[in-house]
């Protein structure tokens, strides 16, 4: 049989060629998915819903970017918002300082932001976008080199070091950005200071850094969150996602296959601090003020109950869960918004079943699935509804609560779904044709039956 | 330099005060088709461990077309042309079957993070190429039509297959098996028997084996290592290694015994 | 000189505090091989249960609070250690003992849910234990705001060592050995060489051993590893809880359980294991006291030379910066830690 590096060349695509699936065809996409949610599906939405749409995209990207090493890898991060906090504060600096330094003036609206104003200095993004995308790929990078220093330890040992490295590392992201200096206002004063003021850049301590200018409308988040998408599908699908996959199912396996586990266990690490720096960066340009508590424990909680939830190594239940929890997060932290669209909730829940039922009288599998897609937002109202009754018969916030809740639903899908609602399976692959019952295929020998036995479930 | 494919010398370890393996000497040639064999706890798997890169061998060498191994890590042995199987199957058990396969070929091509997040032709080429390969192995091995198949839901003979594919997937010198027969009936291990010889022709290696069912091991191996409490006891043909007399008070714990 | 040695006093202190938490995560290691997230909430549990029952005993036998008897204390600790064990008998069965031949993926995050559920349920807001006036002095659970541990032992120096100080303008400064320090490490002394006894000495330490040396062998050999495994876990928990009393009466003014300070004094206590040897007595032991040498000197040595330097004032404030830097080189060279071995697994 003919080597492997004997086949490449025959399948070579043209450059034009890859060029267009591998790259064209995705932007577009991305671009698409943002021009959706900020045109058809903001407006919609309301001012409120929308401010939820973006924090729900950046949640989602957390959710994707952490599945890549909790899910895929099957190692276990539990630092991620500390990676987040960097891309944040980085993306933050780079476009408060930049546009006080340039313009001497870091408010949204001089600069950038015409897809919400209309008010644009320039044709489709204003200079001060292009300081955030900046900021975010400055962010990124220093996210993955933080990745990089903090992973190379502790993932050439045993998986559970990097649990506790991580918890540290961001613990320690969070104490450092306690120690920076109060934020400069004013861009003279920020021109006089030396360089050796600045080796303790001034990003707020425990303040926090306020004022940065919001640019991540829908359409930037929603975009971001498609090309996260995108590049976390194209790692599950590729030999590198494989590689990483086989590392989460049996290390040494792996190994006698050829695989350099430290080698892909980093590179996953890096490539999801890298994306949750990204997440970072968008998050610090939607209208929050940043705080060091960003780079908690809590945060990066969040990410780990979206992954464990939604499947450890499906991109697609991992942003469901993200969605669906950062709604109901939002249900119980203030169920007002919540009850007063319950129709729209209602309606959802409606047109979901009604395509479920179409979908089971076409014969297809998919059904199931979309039917419990379906319950989540009757789930969101009954929760807001709870919530509210609860409320107002106590006084008690649930919102302050939900880590209980949380907690025990992990512990529960630990003991009930070790995998996660999903699993490895993408949620499209529910769908399709109902598979006919297989005819029993000739019974297995009692050797193999009985040999058979002690093999099923004992995975290390 | 050595005329030998594999060159086994003198490798050893201990866990604590066990001495699981002790002046392992071994040298097959290639598509040679050498046997390993001992009674349970001898220490083949151990031996296998430390010829594969899996524990260090703290004592002699290991070489592969004369190059020296035993220093590197198992993901480099593996590069260099040595596969294995594993006692107890270590299949990716929620992979599909085809996935199993295509992450062994994984290790002859480069894998950039770039090339896989902006599918540059190059990393096109490969993925295409890898597919290929892994497809036409399942055919010789009859697996193409569960290619599909979580590799957890085959039924025990063919994961057993599986993982041999699998292993050969990886462009192999020499093909490590550790108790391929295990679980398997005598009409089965018949045809093992057959697979075996034929994959060592058509895939040009040397292969390695550890096997309890003697009928087997006599049968198809043209050279025979015997292991008893870590220490080989014996070498040679399959009938020298038959009527010596130390094997047999090994398996049998009495000399003279009927093997 | 004289702040030196202070600090030097107060980090041994605090060093047996790690120890006996160390010991914990190290025990639990060594026999179900795995790291018990949960620990270091078991610890908070054990401070806080230490506040409660001693403000409960104080107001309900109406004692007096600036001088309790001196019985309280052991009484005290002897809550916690019940309240603490009690809860890590059931983590371990409802949680943990279900998981036992799961992967270990699975076991990390369940012990991160049981972490989290501690924590969080610790500081829901409970109901009155005692009160005052119409004043809640203590709830159950905990509630979500800080609270002050009564002083149980009197507040002595037992040696007051004055320091000339070279300087004839600079007044003397003298080194306090306090009660408190005093009875923190002879008490972890104490647990420390007690546990010590029932590991080494001991049939149901030599069980334990066993277990920890391989599972399986030590259940054909008879030996009950169920009930091993709950008792080291309980035993882990009943020194946490010894850790946590010992805490609040040092530090008396408690965070709410599931503040931030309570997850980086664990994560500390986690290092002191790692470095010394995760899964060794004696390793955890002078990990602990390492850990906490590092961390007050790193403290002493920024605020006094680097701060002025830069004209900052952090030194403080990076404590956790210091030991979490000593564990990245430690995971660098020796990642078996101090005295522990490297672990080879079986193929
Ligand atoms: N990692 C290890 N740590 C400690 N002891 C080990 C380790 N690996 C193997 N052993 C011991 O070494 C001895 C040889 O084991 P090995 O698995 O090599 O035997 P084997 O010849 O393959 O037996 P079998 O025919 O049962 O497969 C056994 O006593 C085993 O318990
Ligand atoms: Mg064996």
């Amino acid at each position: 049989m003919s080597a492997l590096t004997d086949l490449i060349p025959a399948h070579r695509p043209s450059l034009a060629q890859s060029l267009f699936a591998g790259v064209v065809v995705p932007s577009l996409c991305a671009i698409g998915v943002g021009t959706l949610m900020q045109f058809g599906v903001g407006p919609v939405l309301g001012d409120y819903w929308t401010s939820v749409g973006v924090q729900v995209g950046i949640a989602v990207m957390l959710a994707v970017s952490l599945n890549i090493v909790n899910g895929f890898t099957g190692q276990f991060s539990i630092g991620h918002a500390g990676f987040f906090a960097i891309g944040a504060y980085i993306g933050a600096g780079v476009s408060y300082y930049g546009a006080l330094l340039i313009w001497n003036d870091a408010s949204a609206m001089a600069h950038g932001a015409p897809l919400v104003w209309n008010n644009s200095k320039s044709w489709l993004f204003g200079a001060g976008e292009w300081l955030m995308i900046g900021g975010a790929i400055l962010g990124a990078c220093v996210a993955a080199a933080f990745g990089y220093i903090v992973g190379l330890p502790s993932l050439r040992l045993r998986g559970d070091y990097l649990a506790i490295v991580t918890l540290g590392f961001g613990e320690i992201v969070r104490v450092l950005l306690q120690q920076t200096r109060p934020q400069v206002f004013d861009g003279a004063e920020l021109r006089e200071m030396s360089a050796g003021e600045l080796v303790i850049p001034p990003l707020g301590g425990a303040t926090g850094f306020s004022s940065i200018p919001k640019y991540a409308n829908l359409w930037w988040v929603w975009l971001f969150v498609a090309v996260v998408v995108f590049f976390a599908y194209r790692v599950k699908v590729s030999s590198t996602g494989r590689a990483l996959l086989s590392i989460r199912e049996d290390e040494i396996a792996a190994r006698a296959m050829g695989v350099n586990i430290t080698k892909y266990k980093v590179r996953a690490f890096v490539l999801a601090a890298a994306l949750a720096g990204i997440a970072g960066a968008l998050y610090a340009h939607s209208g929050n003020v940043l705080q060091p508590r960003d780079a908690g424990f809590q945060r990066s909680f969040d990410c780990i109950i979206f992954v464990v939830l939604g499947g450890l190594g499906s991109i697609s239940g991992a942003a469901l869960a993200a969605v669906a929890l950062s709604i109901m997060t939002e249900a119980l932290r203030g169920p007002e918004p919540i009850l007063e669209n319950w129709i729209a909730l209602l309606i959802l829940t409606a047109v979901i079943s009604i395509v479920a039922a179409i979908l089971r009288a076409v014969g297809n599998r998919g059904w199931r699935i979309t039917l419990l897609m379906a319950v989540t937002p009757l789930s969101i109202l009954l929760l807001g509804l709870a919530s509210k009754f609860f409320t107002d018969a106590t006084g008690i916030n649930l919102a302050d609560y939900r880590m209980v809740v949380y907690a025990l639903l992990l512990i529960v899908v630990m003991l009930v779904r070790p995998n996660g609602l999903f699993g490895l399976t993408e949620i499209w692959e529910y769908f399709g044709p109902e598979r006919a019952k297989k005819p029993p295929t000739t019974p297995p020998t009692a050797s193999q039956a009985a040999a058979a036995a002690p093999t099923e479930g004992s995975r290390p | 330099m050595s005329e030998f494919l594999l060159d086994v010398r003198e490798i050893g370890i201990s866990f604590g005060g066990l001495k699981a393996c002790q002046q392992l000497t071994l040298q097959v040639p290639a598509r040679g088709l050498h046997g390993l064999i001992g009674p349970n706890g001898a220490g083949k798997t151990t031996a296998f461990n430390l010829i594969t890169g899996v524990y260090q061998t703290q004592t002699g060498s290991v070489s592969l077309d004369g190059v020296h191994v035993h220093h590197l890590a198992p993901h480099q042995i593996a590069k260099a042309g040595m596969s294995r199987t594993f006692q107890n199957i270590r299949l990716f058990g929620d992979l599909s079957v085809l996935d199993n396969v295509r992450l062994a070929c994984h290790l002859r091509g480069t894998h950039t993070l770039i090339g896989t997040l902006f599918r540059t032709p190059m990393f096109v080429a490969q993925e295409r190429a890898i597919r290929e390969r892994a497809l036409k192995m399942l055919d010789v091995f009859d697996l193409a039509d569960l290619a599909d198949e979580q590799a957890r839901s085959l039924p025990y003979g063919n994961q057993r297959r599986l993982e041999i594919c699998r292993a050969l997937a990886t462009e192999p010198k020499v093909l490590l098996l550790d108790e391929p027969a295990a679980g398997m009936n005598p009409s089965e291990k018949v045809a093992l028997a057959a697979t075996i010889r034929q994959i060592r022709d058509r895939f040009n290696l040397a292969i390695l084996l550890i096997e309890h069912d003697m009928g087997l091991v006599m049968d198809i191996c043209e050279h025979i290592t015997v292991l008893d409490h870590g220490t080989p006891i014996a070498a040679g043909a399959p009938r020298e290694v038959q009527n010596n007399p130390k094997v047999q008070e090994a398996y049998l714990g009495e000399p003279g015994a009927v093997l | 000189m004289a702040d030196f040695l202070q600090i030097l006093i107060t980090a041994i202190a605090v060093g047996s505090l790690y120890a006996l938490i160390a010991l914990g995560y190290t025990m639990v290691y060594g026999i179900l091989k795995f790291i018990n997230f949960a620990h270091s909430d078991i610890f908070v549990l054990g401070a806080w249960t230490s506040l409660t029952a001693s403000v409960c005993v104080i107001t309900w036998l109406k004692l007096d609070t600036q001088q309790p008897p001196l019985w309280l204390a052991p009484v005290v600790l002897l809550c916690a250690m019940v309240v603490c064990g009690g809860v890590a008998f059931l983590v371990e069965r409802l949680a943990y003992k279900p998981l036992r031949k799961s992967a270990r993926l699975n076991v990390l995050i369940t012990a991160i849910g049981v972490s989290l559920l501690l924590q969080n349920v610790g500081q829901l807001p409970g109901f009155t234990a005692a009160e005052k006036d119409g004043r809640s002095l203590a709830t159950v659970p905990f509630g979500p705001s800080p609270s002050r541990m009564p002083s149980l032992l009197p507040d002595t120096s037992l040696i007051s060592v004055p320091f000339p100080s070279g300087d004839p303008t600079i007044p003397a400064a003298s080194v306090q050995v306090n009660l408190v320090d005093v009875f923190i490490f002879v008490s972890a002394m104490v647990l420390m060489f007690g546990l010590q006894h029932l590991v080494y000495r001991t049939k149901l330490g030599a069980a334990m051993r066993a277990v920890s040396f391989n599972t399986e062998t030590a259940s054909l050999m008879g030996v009950p590893v169920d009930r091993v495994m709950s008792f080291t876990f309980v035993t882990g928990a009943v020194l946490a809880a010894a850790a946590g009393f010992l805490y609040a009466l040092k530090y008396p003014g408690l965070n709410q359980p599931a503040h931030e300070i309570w997850v980086l004094l664990g994560l500390k206590a986690f290092v002191a294991a790692v470095v010394g040897g995760i899964g060794n007595v004696r390793g955890a032991v002078l990990g602990g006291f390492l850990i906490a040498l590092i961390e007050f000197m790193g403290m002493y040595l920024f605020s006094k030379y680097l701060d002025p330097l830069m004209g900052t004032n952090m030194g403080t404030n990076l404590r956790d910066v210091y030991v979490f830097s000593v564990l990245i080189v430690v995971l660098l060279v020796k990642p078996s830690g101090l005295l522990g071995t490297p672990v080879r697994e079986k193929v």
